[in-house]
Formats: C-alpha cells, structure tokens, sequence
C-alpha cells in the first residue's frame, strides 16, 4: 500500500517533471517572430512599393526612383523571408498562403530586370508596375488573412495545450499533496506506534525489574562463562551477599559450594562444547548452595538459557528450602515413628494370636480328649463347662483381633467365588443345633430369582451372617430364625439383601439404633445368658461396610427383629469351583499321615486325635526331620506347623515341593495359630496346599482329612488300634514335660555354650509350661530364650531367675 | 544537429582597442553602409561613425554558423562582431537602438553584446548581401547554439536592412 502510494508519487513527479521540462522547451523556444507583426508589415511595406510607384509617376524627381528601388527590395525581402523561411514552412503547405505568395514571388521576380534596369526603362515601366502591384494587393491580402487565421488558430491550439498542460499539472499537484499526506500522516502514525511501542517496552522493563526484585525466589543471571549479570533482592536476601559485590564475580566462587565446583565447572564447559543440559531447561531441582558465610543448604532451582540481544544468558531461579527440607525430615521421621508403631502393633497383633491361641489350644485339646476318658458324671459335667468357657473365651480372644486388625488396616478383602446356596446352608447346618437347643427352627430361602456362584468376600460375610445368626437364636425361644436371600436391581448395579428375620424378643427403638457401635450389649440379661464383648454387631457394620454396602435393623419389642444387609452382587462363573463340602465330613480312615510339630504338647495331642480317628501317624519335630521323613515315604498328609527351629513349616514345605522325594507333590496342611490372612498367603506362596488353625478341633482335622485325602486310595493296613494306655494319656504327658523340664535344667546346670540350643530347648519348654499351668516358669524360660537369641550378658542371670521358677512352681497339671 | 562555429579568424579588435579622441575614425570611401551616433568617443563626422563595406571587414571578419527561422536551411554567416564595433566606436551607453531602411527599429541591451555574441553580418554563404535579401547588414545571434538565443526577444533584436544604430545611456 505505501509502496504503492510511494510509487505512484514517484511516477507522477516524474510525469510532471517531463511535463513542465517539454513545456518550458516550448515556451522558451519562441517558433514564432512575431508573426502577425511581420504579416502585417509585409503589407505596409507593399503599400510603400505601391506608395513609392505612384510618387515616382508623379515627379520626374530621380530620387523618387531610387525610393521605388529601395521599397521593391525591402517588399522582396519580405516576400523571400515568407516563401522560403522555415517558420513559414507549414503555413505554405495552406494553398490560400502557398499559392499566392508564390504568386507574389514570381511577379516580383518579373519585375526586377525593370528594377534592375536603367532609370529610364523603370520610370518608362512604372505603369506596367502599378498595374502588376495592384494585383498583387489582392494577392497579398488573401496571404495576410490566412496567416492570421492559421497563427490565430495555432496560438489557440498553444493556448489550451498550455491550459492542458497546466491542469495536469494542478491535478498532479493535488494528487501529489494528498500522497503526501497520506505519507504524512502514515509517518506520523508509525512514529507513534514506535513512540507507544518504546513506552511500552519501557514499561515493560519496569515491570519486569520490579517483579525481578519483589520475587520471593532468587533470581541470578549470568552469562554462559558463569559470570554473574543479575541479582536481585531476594538473591541478596538467600545470599547474603549484596548486588554490587556479585556483579561480575563468577557464580562458582560465589554460590557453588566447595564440594560442587568441579561438577559445575565441567557441566559449565559440557554445556559450552556440546549443548548438552543437564540442568538447564529440566525443570525444578534440588540441589544445594552457598551462603556468605559458608553455610550450606538446599535449594530448589530452574535455570533456563535465554537470548538477551547479541549474548545468550542464563537465568537461575533458586529458592531456599532449608525450611521445607527441615519439614519434610520431621514428618518423614514423623511417618516412620507412625509406621514403626503399627509394625509393633501388627506384630503384638500376630503374638497375642501366637501367644493366647496356642495355650487355649492346648487347654481345649486335652479338654476334648479328657472328655473322652472314663469320667464320672460330675467330672464330665465339670469338663463340659470347661469347653464351653474355653470356646467363649477363644470366641472372645478371636472378636477383638477382629476389631485391632480391621482397625489397623491388616485385614483386607478377600474376593472369592463362592455358591450362595452353599454358604447360607453350612450356615444353617452349623448353627441349627444351637438353635435347636433354644427350641427354635432354622430356615433359609430365596425370594425371588435365586442366585448361585458370586464373587465375594466370602468370609465375612459368613463372620456377619454367623454373628447375626448366633444373635437371632441367643434372643429367641420356641420360634422360627429365617434366612431370606433377595436380588435387586438398584441404580449403581445389582445388589444382594439379605435377611435375617426372627421372632424373638426383639429391640427397642433407641437400642436399633446403638446395636451397631462398639461394646454396645444391648437386651434380656436372661436371654442373652453369656455377655458378649458388645462387638459382633461392630464389626458386622465394618465388614459389610468394607465391602460397599449397608446393614440395618428393623424391630418390633416382643414380636421380633429383622436384620437385614445390602451388598453389591457380582455374579461369577462357578464352574471349576470345587464342590463345598456342606455334609459333615465323613470319616476316611487309614490314611499315612507325617504330622509335623515342635511343641511336645501338641503334637501329643494332634497324634492323639489322628490316632482316634484311624490314621497312622509318622513324627516329625522340626522341619529337617519333616523333609527327611518326605522324601523316603509317600504319604497320604502332610500336617505341618510353621513356627518351629532349624528349619521352619515354610521352608520345609519348599524343601519338600522343590525335592524329588516321594512326598514331594501330596498334600501339605498347615497348622498355625495365626490365622492373619497374610499368614495364609505366605502358606500358599511356600506351596502349601490348605490351612487349619490351631487350636485343632476333631471336626477340623476331618475336614481336612476328608478335602485332601478322599481321592487318595486308602493305605493298604487298617491302622492298628493304639495300645490301651497303662496309664492315662494325660499323665503320661505331665510325666514327659516333667522330665523334658528336669532334663533341661540339667543341661543348663552343666553350662552348655551352644545359646541357638539354649534358647531352642527353653522354648520348647516354654511352650510346654503354659499347658501345664506354671505361667511363671514359662516367663522365665521365654527371657532365658530372649537373652540366649540376643547373645545378652544378662543369660545366667535368666538361667538362675527359671531355675527359681522351676523350683517355685505348682505342681504341672493340664486340668 | 549544427552548433555555431565562431570564426578564429578576427581578434583584430586588439588594435582598436585604445580608445581613439573625436574625429579619429578614417572617413568612409565606398557606400556608407551603416551609420553610429550618441553616446560613442570615435567618429568621422558630426558626431556619428559611418562605416562602408571595407571599413567593416576591416575591423577582423567572424563567423556564425546557424539555423535561421527566416531562411529555409543552415547558413554561414560572416560579418563583425557586435563587442568588436562597440568597441571600436568606444560606445559608452546600455542600450543600442538599431533601425532598418523602412524604419523597423529595435532596443539591443549592450550587454548582449559579448564575444559570443551577435555579430553584424554582411555576408551569407561566402556572398555579399543585397538588399533584397535582407543585407547589407543583419544582426545574427548564435540562434543554434543555445536556447537562450532562440527567444521571441532575441529574434526580434535580429534586425535585418540595418542601417543606424544609435547608442544611448
């Protein structure tokens, strides 16, 4: 546009230019002399020939004569000067102006031999030259007026070829003045752009030093040799140093520390030679610097390289995060202190399992066998009781390591698929009697289209169905407890309701609404007959809870109570399943069993129960002896426990599955009183093939029995009867821990050096001596082990302090 | 195109170069041609300079060649230089005033008259000009050599039949 604008002024002044020059050529060129004047004069002089003739005929005066001579050349002059000059040469081409003056020529011509002749012929002649002057006069007037006429005419052509000439000009002009504004005001407009522009940069500028010095992080420029350019307020805060004593300096000497300077030095020439960043334009790192007076800390920093004009810079921005670095130390310390404390709380979790369950399976094993000896009325009445307390108190003992582990978070779902059917009728089958015995009738169905395989966590539901169901038979007497099962479709996806509907005493409304809190024990003190801890209904809560779903109660006082829960239903494929086994195990006798167990106590009871029930038993005391005894012989079962020295249950295991002994591949049962669930994965991952916990119950080990060893023919031999004991099993084993203890504190006595042997023998003992109720001595023999594990001085001391005990204690008893 | 040769020939005006007393101009023998009077030192009579044809050529011959707008080609023109004549006449005015035979007058600054300048041509073509062919004497300007001579003012100075110039303040 202003090219064009530009051009178009450049081609017009040049137009205008030629113009003017061509026209000034014109006008100062005169073509013409005054060309009326000389028509004009061509006829005076005609006029004084003429005048002339006639005076001469007149007078006889000779120099009236000489004055016709002197006209005639004069008028011939003139008439040459119009027939040949070459201002006259387009007015000849005229034939009203050619032709008579060529006329006029030719008569003028004749005329000079009486011109040029003597005085006497021109005067004799001069009638003759009147007579040829006077026809020329016309002639001459025709040549006057067409001269007139053409130089009129032409002056007019001149005339409006100037006036053209000069309205271009004025138009050019115009056009010329309006480009000039147009450039003008195009001028004025980019010199206030660039004024605006400058403004704007200046502000900028402004701007930019004052958010360079209000930063909060430092800001320190320098060239690509590390030469400081920059450094703004909070550098000179972070630095200690002020600006003016940085400017210049290089930035290794001024903010790398002493052990950083070689690395930064060949980053600095790395960068140099190659190009390559490791930190420029990476973002933010942390790294650490250099204060004035030599402290070191942390900072975090992103350097960017920029073009600044000529000089390529780098910016750095660094903040100090000696504050956050010291934050985050305390809560990571915070956190591992936090961790610390629930690795102990998981661990004191796994031990109460360990420490409690081990001896209340001690006490309800014996119970169980003691039960079976010949008993008197009172004393089986007495062993009975005994059981019931002790099943109480394991229930008891179980409910709060419920509560702890959920609480601590150990306790994770378990999903597994499972056929509903199945689940709620073991439900039944196991609680039934118990209903029985308060004359009520246990029944479950569906409502509505059933549903089978499902995948859940199976286990608690089955907890939260028990509790609820051992609930509804604990408040109810002579009536009905119903198990209603109910798919329904709801917007977030299919769920599962379950019911559990008895007509029993039923719950006041302010009780529904606290049954679901912990150590809320609510109803009949006559009814409820054994006070729970008052957390079964919490922990129902939790459990459905962590499974996405709901729980509630709906009750009537007197008429009974509905417990219902909601929980969302994945229906599963069940085929592959195996088969759950809801009958009571049936007894498969005569099967080769390697029962693997440390503790004396309870392996004599195990072997008992197995022996009882028809198997052959092979011993095993640690895991050793176990893979030893695997490999030579197949056996039917395996039952393995896992705590036990040298070689524990899971070791023994992945000896025994990574063999090549003739046991390698048959069945492998643990058995273990931490039922944790990561317990159990641990087992499964050695390569164990099932679980049973301690304590171990005869219905357990049918169980077992029958899941793992029914498609196992049966060994060859019926087992043969154990002998009839002389004595009864029961003193026979506080006589054995009688002398396993006294054969203990001999040896210590002799002061063995071997302390992995103290400390194994002590706990053996140990385990023993909470069975045989010196809690006291057992005390002492787990300090006697602590202290032979951690290699303490303080060995004998423990040593002497069991000694005491031993001496000190009751009397061994199992009752 | 034809630019004016000026003639080398006349730098005569060297020996009339002082100026001579009254009456110290040789009287004319042949025709007088052209007469000078007012405000001129050197005369031969009365006051006025009066030249024949040989007085003229006496005083050195140059030559114009040029165009004329009267004259149907290019022409060379051979006379006196219009400085040389003042000059010798010790012409002391501004402004010539030059007559023709019929009486056509005309104002000629002096200043016009440079070395450059108009001569007083008495020749045309090698031949001595009549009077019915605009002699004897015609003033001729470089008309060729410059535009600055080929204006209405200087062709109206080209007076031809000249006969007396009369020089005044």
């Amino acid at each position: 546009m202003l090219a064009a604008v530009g051009l178009l002024c450049v081609l017009a002044i040049t137009f205008l230019v030629s113009e003017i020059v061509q026209e000034m050529r014109f006008l100062n060129s005169a073509s013409s002399d005054n060309v009326h004047w000389v028509l004009s004069q061509a006829e005076v002089e005609f006029l004084e020939f003429h005048n002339a003739i006639d005076l001469a005929r007149q007078s006889d005066d000779p120099q009236a004569l000489e004055h016709v001579v002197v006209e005639f050349d004069v008028f011939y002059s003139r008439m040459m000067t119009l027939g040949t000059g070459s201002l006259y040469a387009d007015l000849r081409a005229i034939g009203n102006f050619g032709y008579p003056v060529s006329v006029i020529r030719e008569k003028l011509d004749a005329m000079i031999p009486l011109i040029d002749g003597s005085r006497a012929d021109l005067r004799a002649g001069l009638g003759t030259l009147a007579a040829e002057a006077d026809e020329i006069r016309p002639l001459l007037r025709r040549v006057a007026t067409t001269g007139l006429q053409f130089f009129a005419e032409r002056s007019d052509e001149s005339r409006s070829s100037v006036a053209v000439t000069m309205l271009r000009l004025a138009l050019i002009t115009v056009a010329l003045v309006l480009a000039l504004v147009v450039l003008l005001s195009h001028t004025r407009r980019v010199s206030n752009q660039t004024e605006r522009r400058g403004q704007e940069l200046a502000d900028a500028y402004a701007r930019l030093n004052t958010i360079l010095q209000t930063s909060l992080d430092a800001v320190v420029v320098s060239d690509l040799q590390g030469k400081i350019l920059n450094f703004n307020a909070a550098a000179e805060r972070i630095f200690q140093y002020s600006r003016d004593e940085v400017i210049g300096r290089n930035i290794a000497e001024v903010l790398i520390p002493d052990d950083y300077r070689a690395a930064h030095a060949a980053g600095m020439a790395r960068m140099r030679d190659t190009g390559e960043h490791r930190v420029v334009g990476h973002g933010r790192i942390r790294l650490e610097s250099k204060r004035r007076n030599g402290q070191i800390f942390p900072v975090e920093l992103a350097i960017e390289k920029a073009q600044a004009g000529e000089e390529e810079v780098m910016v750095a921005f660094l903040r100090d995060i000696s504050h956050r670095v010291a934050s985050e130390k305390e809560l990571v310390e915070a956190r591992d202190k936090a961790l610390a404390g629930e690795k102990a709380k998981a661990e004191f979790l796994a031990m109460m399992t360990h420490e409690i369950r081990t001896p209340l399976n001690g006490l309800l094993g014996n119970l169980a066998l003691l039960d079976k000896t010949a008993l008197s009325p009172a004393q089986g009445r007495y062993v009975r009781n005994m059981q019931i307390s002790g099943g109480v108190l394991m229930h008891h003992v179980d409910t709060v390591l419920d509560v702890a582990r959920f609480e601590s978070g150990v306790s994770v779902a378990r999903e597994e698929v499972v056929h509903l059917g199945e689940l709620f009728q073991n439900i039944v089958d196991s609680q039934a009697s118990a209903a029985e015995a308060n004359g009520n009738q246990m029944l479950w169905g569906w409502v509505g289209e059933p549903a089978e395989w499902v995948r859940i966590d199976a286990s608690r539901l089955r907890q939260v169905l028990l509790n609820l169901v051992g609930n509804a038979t604990k408040f109810t007497r002579d009536g009905r407890i119903l198990i209603e099962a109910e798919r329904s479709a709801e917007a977030t996806g299919e769920m599962l309701e379950i019911r559990v509907i008895d007509s029993g005493i039923g719950i006041s409304e302010e009780d529904q609404e606290r049954v679901f809190n912990d150590f809320q024990t609510v109803g009949d003190a006559n009814f409820a007959g054994q006070a729970g801890t008052g957390l079964g209904l919490g922990i129902a809560r939790r459990f459905v809870e962590a499974m996405g779903g709901e729980i509630g109660v709906e009750s009537t006082p007197g008429e009974g109570s509905v417990f219902w829960l909601r929980v969302p239903l994945v229906l599963a494929d069940g085929s592959g399943q195996p088969e759950q086994h809801s009958a009571p195990a049936p007894e498969t006798p005569g099967r080769d069993i390697l029962l693997v167990e440390d503790n004396e106590i309870n392996l004599e009871l195990a072997r008992e129960m197995l022996t009882g029930l028809g198997h052959r038993v092979t011993e095993a005391r640690d895991g050793e002896q176990a893979v030893a005894a695997a490999s030579g012989h197949r056996f039917d079962l395996i039952l393995m426990d896992i705590r036990m020295p040298r070689l524990d249950g899971l070791g023994a295991t992945r000896a025994i599955r990574s063999g090549a002994g003739a046991s390698r591949d048959v069945p492998i049962v643990a058995l273990s009183a931490n039922v944790l669930p990561e317990a159990r994965d641990s087992f499964t991952e050695a390569g164990m093939s099932g679980f049973l916990p301690k304590p171990l119950t005869e219905d357990g080990l049918l169980q077992v029995i029958a899941r793992f060893c029914s498609s196992a023919k049966p060994a060859p031999e019926p087992a043969p009867q154990p002998p009839e004991p002389e004595i009864s099993p029961m003193d026979r084993l506080r006589r054995r821990y009688e002398d396993e203890t006294r054969t203990l504190f001999d040896w210590l006595a002799t002061g063995p050096a071997d302390r992995a042997e103290i400390a194994h023998r002590a706990h053996q003992v140990a385990g023993s001596a909470a069975a045989f109720g010196q809690s006291e001595l057992r005390e002492a023999l787990v300090a006697v082990e602590m202290a032979a594990d951690r290699n303490a001085p303080e060995l004998g001391a423990t040593i002497a302090a069991a000694r005491a005990a031993w001496e000190n204690a009751p009397a061994p008893t199992l009752s | 195109m034809l630019f004016p040769r000026l003639a080398t020939a006349a730098l005569a005006t060297a020996l009339f170069a002082l100026p001579a007393g009254a009456e110290t101009l040789p009287m004319p023998t042949g025709p007088v041609i052209l007469t000078i009077s007012g405000e001129i030192e050197n005369t031969n009579g009365d006051g006025t300079a009066a030249f024949d044809l040989d007085m003229l050529r006496a005083l050195g011959e140059s030559e114009i060649v040029t165009e004329t707008i009267w004259t149907p080609a290019t022409h060379t023109f051979t006379g006196v230089r219009l400085k040389t004549l003042l000059d010798h006449v010790g012409a002391e005015g501004d402004e010539i005033t030059a007559m023709a035979i019929n009486d056509y007058g005309v104002t000629i600054p002096v200043e016009d008259a440079t070395e450059t300048g108009p001569i007083v041509a008495y020749e045309m073509d090698g031949a001595q000009m009549s009077r019915r062919d605009k002699g004897p004497l015609w003033v001729i300007y470089p008309f060729s050599s410059s535009s600055d001579y080929r204006t209405e003012v200087i062709y109206s100075r080209s007076i031809w039949q000249l006969d007396r110039m009369t020089i005044e303040e």
